[in-house]
């Protein structure tokens, strides 16, 4: 009998384990096909129980982050009262709001209002899970990770375009309209970027293009392109943006206009999933700027051996929420320092001068492959 | 019951394996998916029905190790086609307010029509021997990326770069051609600065 199973460090253990743990039992139950699926349907639920622990609980710690740098931004304390700098306040947040009673408005589309935040959580979780979080610690090693990346944040779009129209509410409609256009639109410069990545590094596989930007500081694809690598990473760091929906280009919610764009009318659990979704974005866009620019689990090596020892003695997984962190925090800074451009504005920027620019860097990144061998 | 046919000796193989067993359970959820695309009455939630049909054709190419179709499935339907469709769908005004009704002859022809089609499926198709036969074994990666990218791209005899350049050709000209059909003449443009003076 075929059971799928790739070879990991983690699912080899218990691969490993499960067949000494099963010599215990009776004969009747000992048999190498019943010790396979066992060990699958471990390593099943081991996954999923990763995927799930970064996910739900780096968006209490994002949400506490983000109203603390808003709040340092604006001069202000933020949270304080509750618990050492407001620690518990976010936990507090998050039990009144899985307490809520959930309802939809009269005249609403209930089936539809209650499948759209459950459609917006799909592409946040299997990006996730192809992220390369150490050297073993990766849940699909796939050999298509960016095609994968590219075909499921499409569910995104659906979801919220769903959401708005089930809400039965003009506000709603228009948010997830807006919404709808703007990441179509910033789909395709966020594609071309992660095909620069891909063409540069020869891979799609996102554990290999981890792997091809092993050594010093200078072989991240940051750095290692002159000047073209950067130019990357900017027009990755402005697209990633608008596809989260995250301010500046947050024209679907705008708080201002549209009292909230797609999810006006969710409360309790189902706006808590949409919120869930825009943080978990936020942590996968990091993660995969890290993977793709910033070297992933590597350590930022100078070049000076005495140093670079003590730098590789951190473990990958440390160096690589450092990064994300990093990375989230400049989103956060973005966020509540620039202003939001309106609707015609966004769409010039994407159409007449992101994706030509994404175009010329294709080329240029292709010239310099040619020309640097 | 009917005398004059013999059904033919099935070499169908049951399930008795993993991948066999997801086979029937996606094969199952298609066709039901299928089926409430087309006999749902809000237009909108057949839309939704129809991309969870396509998902699950997208998992069949994947347990065919056809990894890149069932990602290009996903990538043109889900985040293309349906995602218009679904715009679309939002634009018109009115929607599922008075849900449409075939009349009853309509609906006892589509009956009769789709049995004569899993007749003639049956009767004429099931007997061929290398459809009931079990799955052809390909080597390992003959689906990779790689080897599916360099028998496309590549310029050798079994290659296929001229087709896909054609292709691509005529997707450049269809889109020019809605631009062209979308953009305002110059007149118009004149013509609503006037009004809006």
């Amino acid at each position: 009998m075929f059971v799928p199973s790739v070879t990991n460090p983690i699912g080899d253990f218990v691969r490993n384990l499960v067949p000494q743990v099963t010599a215990y039992l009776p004969v009747a139950f000992q048999s190498e096909t019943l010790d396979s699926v066992v060990a699958f349907l471990i390593n099943a639920v081991i996954c999923i129980i990763a995927v799930c622990a970064v996910n739900i609980g780096s968006a209490p710690i994002l949400i506490y982050m983000e109203r603390k740098v808003c709040a340092h931004v604006q001069c202000r304390l933020g949270p304080m009262r509750l618990g050492w700098h407001g620690t518990i306040q976010t936990i507090a947040d998050v039990l009144k709001m899985l307490f809520k009673e959930v309802y939809a408005p009269s005249g609403a589309d209930k089936l539809m209002f209650y499948t759209a935040p459950m459609i917006v959580l799909i592409a946040p979780f299997m990006v996730c899970a192809l992220i390369p979080f150490s050297k073993d610690l990766v849940v699909a090693d796939v050999s298509m990770g960016i095609p994968l990346i590219i075909a499921v944040n499409g569910f995104g779009v659906l979801g919220i375009l769903l959401g708005g129209w089930s809400s039965n509410n003009k506000y709603s409609l228009l948010g997830a309209l807006r919404s709808g256009a703007q990441i179509i639109s910033y789909e395709i410069s966020f594609a071309m970027i992660l095909l620069f990545v891909v063409m540069i590094s020869g891979s799609t596989n996102l554990m290999d293009i981890t792997m091809s930007q092993q050594g010093t500081v200078f072989d991240w694809w940051i750095f290692k392109i002159p000047v073209l690598g950067f130019i990357a990473f900017i027009l990755f760091f402005i697209s990633s943006t608008a596809e989260m929906n995250r301010a500046p280009f947050d024209i679907a919610e705008a708080e201002q206009e549209l009292t909230g764009g797609y999810h006006t009318e969710y409360n309790g659990t189902p706006f808590a999933m949409f919120y869930l979704a825009e943080y978990i974005a936020l942590v996968t866009n990091s993660a995969l700027a890290t993977t793709c620019f910033l070297g992933g689990f590597h350590a930022p090596c100078i070049g000076f051996a005495p140093v670079d020892n003590v730098l590789n003695m951190v473990p990958g997984l440390v160096w690589f929420f450092g990064k994300v962190f990093f990375m989230i925090w400049c989103y956060m800074m973005v966020r509540w320092t620039f202003v939001r451009p309106r609707v015609d504005q966004l769409m010039d920027f994407e159409w007449k001068f992101l994706l030509p620019v994404n175009l010329v860097l294709l080329t240029a990144g292709a010239a310099w492959i040619a020309i640097s061998g | 019951m009917f005398p004059g046919l013999q059904l033919p000796e099935l070499a169908l193989s049951f399930p008795h394996g993993g991948m066999d067993i997801a086979f029937y359970a996606v094969a199952i959820v298609m066709l039901v998916t299928a089926v409430f695309t087309v006999a749902v009455k809000n237009i909108l939630q057949s839309a939704v029905f129809l991309i969870f049909s396509f998902v699950t054709t997208a998992i069949l190419y994947l347990l065919l190790h056809a990894e890149f179709i069932a990602l290009a499935q996903v990538m043109v339907y889900i985040g293309g086609v349906v995602i218009f469709v679904v715009f679309t769908i939002l634009l018109t005004s009115h929607l599922g307010e008075d849900a449409f009704a075939t009349k009853i002859p309509r609906v006892f022809a589509a009956f009769a029509l789709s049995i004569a089609f899993v007749f003639v499926m049956v009767k004429c198709l099931l007997p061929m021997p290398e459809l009931s036969s079990g799955v052809v074994a390909s080597a390992p990666d003959y689906s990779s990326l790689q080897n599916f990218a360099m028998r496309l791209l590549g310029y050798t005899q079994d290659s296929f770069i001229i087709p896909f350049e054609v292709v691509s050709v005529l997707l450049l000209m269809t889109l020019i051609c809605a631009i062209t059909i979308a953009r305002k003449t110059k007149d118009e443009v004149e013509k609503e600065k006037e009004v809006k003076q």
